[in-house]
């Protein structure tokens, strides 16, 4: 296998890796991100609320309460240029009784003492007013105006996708096994992987639920990661309007508890559970989990009804056990750096998270890597054209340029095969991949319609054979061969 | 994006929709075009290659895509037009809607009337909310089909079935046809979903275990499908402890359901009936919209592709009538109410302007003598039994609802005898 050469290594493409590397990708540096999972986002960046906290749920002096409403800012200015979803939505935090209203002016004055703008407490039917199907027991509520709700797939794959195009190369299904040291262990040099050797002075673990495996590797056991399972529900678009904003209820111990809101593409979310568990790959609902995620949210909403559900998932938390993100170069090996432990509001924090790490390993190994201005940086990027979100005219000239965008694949989400070609073509390998690019599959039928022909579409584009395709990877494959081979082979097969 | 102005317009070219557009030329239309997002005629009856179709339109038995070039054949010889890869994307509320198309690009559709024929889609697993994971091999009978019948290609080899609609126990038959093992079929319900005969021929003959009252609990498998959980449910529909079981397999395949597909007819503004999940229609399949007609699987899922063409073929006519001015508009009409065991039904209202058509299905099933009924006193007949799975008709005579003077409702039921 080969050997590659870069100047920084990023482990894991999640949220922290992929606003690191384009933080990166400002300098004239080669940098590799590697990431075992076939398609971007995976793990808890792929499966959350896709949230943007406002910033008042941690005590001032963590580091959370630091990053988040910094994070929060971030998107909102960046959102138009990489061109990724976001909905200025707000959120509101309910108090069903007078005991929880204490609790809601401990979050205002956090959120005011962390510099979250125009926080403040409003009536039950103040909330009413604005929301007509919260719960009438919610006697008050914290209302937060700078709460967003972004699509988390698009995000992620736009600040990947902008580093690529200045410069950085992706490296997917490339799991790191070992992190290889000089002779007395001093200096990081780069590290192991099933595609080969990968060889750098800097490593940055941003492995998110496995960043602490990878810190064990250099021989760092500053912190454990306990994986904290969340289930969620997504409805039918048709009641995505039940709600406007993000709906919490006050915080327990496990979280910030079950939320309702309006995703980016107008379905209910619904969720998340809280729940440790052992095992760290493992995105298994559980009837229990989906009990509690029906029952929670219908205590904030009411009206929600039971029969809309179109798909349940499953993501873990990164946990750590230190209560606070893990963010720092390390003394020994020299070249080593940790973000990890990324829970929420983690998602919120990352882009502030990247600016102040790049910023510091910029100063603190510059012995190591010399950090020149990319002259050719470009901030901005397109996302793939959103059929179902243009105007007539828009499609009208889309389509006249390349017919295959007045080919629908998709039909419950409006996706064209243009887009799927432009995934694909942008890196997509999988069913999945194409869903969280496009959208193709996410809608009510879950891809029964589209789902053979999106494999056609992927067997064509890559040139491979139909049965090769894979649902996310791996041994994931979507079909097991043509028919009438069993009769021409005999009954060999398992 | 210029206009295209017809008579009328039918969206979707499976039975319905081909049916529909016969019916709209028989009763004088001049214009009449069906525009088909698939890029061949015939909707899901392309895949559907097993015999079975036609006793009732055409006296004999006959496969899907035989059944429906029947159907092509004769819409051809009345002048339809046909529109393939021609995907309606959006709906105005006076009726006029957008396509697009690879070789045109967008274009606007007038239409004088509307028949609706988008059909029905199936319900995926995560409606039903199962835990687990979501690894590959997991599909709807109907895609399954698709692979299997047009595609050339197998899905799985050891495969489960969850639910007992039609498709999914036709593809038991199909998949081991194609020398896959069929390890069963769980039903939740303490009956089946589809027809008694599609039980006889395809799980009986195959020795293919049936059981009712059980059902699949948990997915496992991270990458392929490694297996499911299955258990039994009490009357309630909640799992049994102690019945759980592992069954190792690469395949679930889901017949759980069929959904009317009423995405335009919502942008229309077309009222939709929130227990059949499609258009509230009268007898004349005229919607809330007197403009907009509807008929087969997007009004109600039926249990025989016959009836989805009789009624379609209807829907046309009543659509042409519109489209040339003879269709009277009724201010006020007689709603029709289920009985206790009868909650699908269809139409739901009586213009009081033709003879009708009620279809329905029992909600609970009568092994013995049972009768239909509309009351009061329009309609009786003897039943041997009524299943869940199997459509019952009546029919109202529009004289002996005239008789009746001035009543706002009549009831359909099915009861024992």
């Amino acid at each position: 296998m080969s050997t590659r050469y870069y100047d920084v290594i990023v482990i894991g493409g999640g949220i922290v890796g992929s606003t690191i590397a384009r933080e990166l990708s400002r300098y004239d540096v080669r940098v590799a991100v590697l990431d075992k999972a076939s398609e971007l986002p995976s793990g808890a960046s792929r499966a959350n609320s896709g949230m943007v906290h406002a910033g008042y749920d941690d005590k001032p002096g963590t580091m959370k309460a630091y990053f988040c409403p910094k994070g929060n800012a971030i998107y909102r200015s960046l959102y138009e240029e990489l061109d990724f979803t976001l909905n200025k939505v707000g959120s509101y935090v309910c108090a069903f009784a007078e005991e929880e209203i204490a609790h809601l002016n401990l979050l205002l004055d956090q959120g005011r003492k962390n510099g979250v703008p125009s926080v403040e407490i409003i009536s039950g039917d103040e909330l009413r007013s604005r929301e007509p199907n919260a719960s009438k027991e919610i006697i008050a509520a914290l209302w937060a105006p700078t709460g967003c709700i972004i699509n988390n797939f698009e995000a992620v794959l736009a600040f990947m996708d902008n580093a690529q195009q200045n410069g950085v190369e992706l490296f997917l299904e490339t799991e790191v096994l070992d992190v290889l040291l000089s002779q007395g262990e001093k200096q990081v040099v780069g590290v192991n992987t099933n595609k080969g050797m990968f060889l750098a002075p800097i490593v940055i673990n941003a492995a998110g639920v496995h960043s602490d495996r990878i810190a064990r590797m250099v021989g760092d056991e500053s912190f454990v990661i306990h994986p904290r399972r969340g289930d969620y529900f997504i409805t039918d678009k048709y009641v995505g309007n039940l709600v406007k904003s993000f709906f919490f209820a006050c915080p327990s111990e496990a979280g910030k508890g079950i939320t309702v809101a309006s995703t980016a593409d107008h379905n209910l979310l619904m969720g998340p559970t809280s729940i440790f568990q052992v095992d760290r790959d493992k995105t298994a609902t559980t009837a229990e989990g989906l009990k509690q995620v029906i029952e929670g949210a219908r205590r904030l909403i009411p009206p929600i009804p039971v029969n809309m559900a179109i798909t349940t998932f499953a993501g873990l938390r990164a946990d750590p056990d230190t209560g606070d993100f893990v963010i720092g170069i390390l003394k020994k090996p020299h070249g080593f750096v940790n973000v990890a432990g990324i829970k929420s509001p983690g998602f919120t924090s990352a882009p502030a998270i990247a600016q102040h790490i790049v910023e510091r390993i910029k100063d603190e190994l510059k012995d190591l890597v010399e950090f020149k201005p990319n002259r050719k940086f470009v901030p901005e990027r397109k996302h793939i054209p959103r059929f179902a979100y243009l105007t007539m005219e828009e499609r009208s000239a889309l389509a006249e340029k390349d017919p295959r965008y007045a080919q629908i694949v998709c039909r419950c989400e409006s996706v064209t095969e243009g887009q799927v070609v432009e995934a694909i073509r942008r890196g997509a390998r999988t069913v999945a991949a194409v869903k969280i690019w496009t959208r193709a599959g996410a809608g009510r039928c879950q891809g029964g319609f589209c789902g053979p022909r999106v494999m056609e579409i992927l067997a064509r584009e890559l040139n491979i054979p139909m049965e090769e395709v894979t649902r996310h990877g791996g041994h994931s494959r979507m079909l097991v061969g043509k028919t009438k081979e069993y009769w021409f082979r005999g009954s060999d097969h398992e | 994006m210029s206009d295209i102005t017809v008579d009328v317009a039918v969206i979707g070219a499976g039975p319905a929709g081909i049916a529909a557009g016969v019916g709209a030329k028989e009763a004088g239309a001049d214009r009449v075009a069906i525009f088909e997002r698939d890029w061949d005629l015939g909707g899901i009856l392309q895949q559907c290659i097993h015999p079975g179709f036609g006793l009732h339109v055409f006296g004999e038995e006959l496969t899907g895509p035989e059944y429906i070039h029947r159907w092509i054949d004769r819409a051809r010889e009345a002048g339809v037009e046909f529109w393939t890869n021609s995907m309606v994307f959006h709906m105005e509320d006076d009726g006029s809607f957008w396509i697009m198309n690879p070789s045109l690009g967008i274009k606007k559709v007038t239409p004088k009337s509307v028949v609706l024929a988008m059909g029905c889609r199936e319900r995926p697993l995560g409606a039903l909310g199962i835990p687990g994971t979501r690894p590959a091999g997991i599909y709807t009978a109907g895609t399954a089909q698709r692979l299997v019948n047009m595609e050339g290609y197998m899905p799985g080899n050891k495969v489960v079935i969850l639910g007992s609609g039609d498709v999914g126990l036709i593809m038991a038959r199909r998949m081991i046809w194609e020398g896959a093992q069929v390890l069963g079929v769980y039903e939740i319900m303490p009956w089946p979903g589809g027809l008694r005969r599609n039980i006889a021929q395809c799980l009986d003959d195959y020795g293919i275990p049936f059981h009712l009252e059980e059902t699949v609990i948990e997915i496992h498998g991270k990458d392929r499908l490694e297996g499911v959980t299955v258990a039994k449910v009490d009357k309630d529909r909640n799992p049994v402890v102690g019945t759980e079981h592992f069954i190792a397999c690469d395949t679930l395949l889901l017949a759980v359901g069929l959904i009317p597909e009423n995405e335009l007819s919502r942008m229309a503004g077309v009222e939709i009936n929130p227990i059949t999940q499609g258009p509230f229609v009268n007898e004349l399949l005229q919607t809330s919209k007197p403009n907009i007609f509807a008929a087969g699987n997007v009004v109600i899922v039926y249990d025989l592709v016959d009836w989805v063409s009789k009624e379609a073929e209807r829907a046309g006519r009543n659509a042409a009538l519109y489209a040339i001015g003879q269709l009277k508009q009724v201010a006020r009409q007689i709603r029709i109410v289920g009985g206790k065991n009868v909650r699908l039904y269809s139409p739901q209202f009586l213009s009081g302007q033709s003879d009708a058509t009620i279809y329905m299905r029992v909600t609970q099933p009568i092994e013995k003598r049972c009768k239909a009924i509309v009351e009061p006193g329009l309609y009786e007949r003897q039943l041997r039994y009524a299943r869940p799975g199997e459509m019952n008709e009546a029919h109202v005579k529009l004289e002996d609802l005239k008789a009746l003077g001035d009543i706002e409702e009549i009831v359909v039921d099915i009861r024992e005898a």
